[in-house]
């Protein structure tokens, strides 16, 4: 039995806020080669990918909790799901909150899956949830 | 701006073509502060048993969705957004690095919600699986 099964349905602390900018906004749209009026201007809203970089901020709660033994560079993202109920917009405060959905272990190998609550104003305005396939160095 | 009283099952969106070269992943990497060294170094894409450098999933999957807000032109509009990373995308250290398209095409619509399957191919491999948005039309 590896720890992280015994630690499906457990949610982390939520992550410190993240203020989203303008200027964050567009220099993340830039990298994605996206010239969409949206990003841009004055009241801007973020491309819905932009939510990855806040759940993976949450994502560090998981790697730091040393009894489940995980290792980001042993990590490869699997899948990836978001949810909206709006876009993150310049000016939102978000806090990000990682909770253990499922976990499917076989020898060295898990399918991890984690869902991540985005919320802003104490309004949920995302869900990212992603699976994760991690391979650890021993064999028990 | 998309009519969208026009669109059906079977609607095609436009595709999108892009160059990722290496100068990208490492734009991708500072904006989004994935700095796993797999994607801007070689030797560290060898250790693990790639053929070199490879673009985040997330810079793919961010780039797909494009096809999708071209078209509806509001990404407030994407209510959801699923893929699964079928295959890496290798980056050559070149000028015109992984040429990468992506296309889109309406599978169902229902209460006003657009379902779009979006294809991601490098050359005739499809690097995205089951990828799929969900676009509010009202």
């Amino acid at each position: 039995m590896r720890a992280i099964e015994e630690r499906v349905g457990f949610s982390y602390p939520p992550t410190a806020p993240y203020t989203v900018t303008s200027p964050k906004i567009r220099e993340f749209a830039d990298a994605l080669g996206d010239a969409n009026p949206a990003y841009r201007g004055d009241a801007p809203v973020a491309p819905p990918t932009f939510a990855a970089v806040l759940a993976a901020a949450a994502w560090n709660g998981l790697f730091a909790d040393e009894p489940l033994e995980l290792e980001l560079k042993r990590t490869i993202h699997y899948d990836q799901r978001f949810a909206f109920a709006r876009p993150l917009r310049a000016g939102d405060v978000v806090t990000a909150t990682l909770t253990i959905d499922k976990v499917r272990v076989r020898g060295n190998t898990a399918f991890i899956t984690v869902s991540v609550a985005l919320e802003a104003a104490g309004e949920r305005v995302c869900t990212a949830t992603s699976t994760l396939l991690h391979t650890w160095e021993d064999q028990a | 701006m998309t009519d969208f009283t026009a669109v059906e099952v079977g609607t095609e969106l436009a595709p999108v073509t892009v160059h990722l070269t290496r100068a990208d992943l490492v734009r991708y990497a500072g904006a989004s502060g994935d700095f796993n060294p797999i994607h801007h170094s070689d030797h560290f894409a060898r250790a693990l048993g790639l053929d070199g450098c490879i673009a985040h999933g997330m810079l793919t999957m961010g780039t797909a969705l494009r096809v999708v807000t071209d078209w509806c032109g509001d990404p407030g509009r994407v209510r959801s957004y699923f893929v699964r990373f079928a295959k890496p995308v290798p980056v050559p250290d070149g000028p015109d690095g992984a040429v990468v398209t992506f296309a889109g095409r309406v599978t169902k619509i229902s209460d006003a919600v657009a379902t779009v399957a979006i294809d991601a191919l490098l050359g005739d491999e499809k690097v995205l699986a089951g990828a799929t948005a969900e676009v509010f039309l009202g």
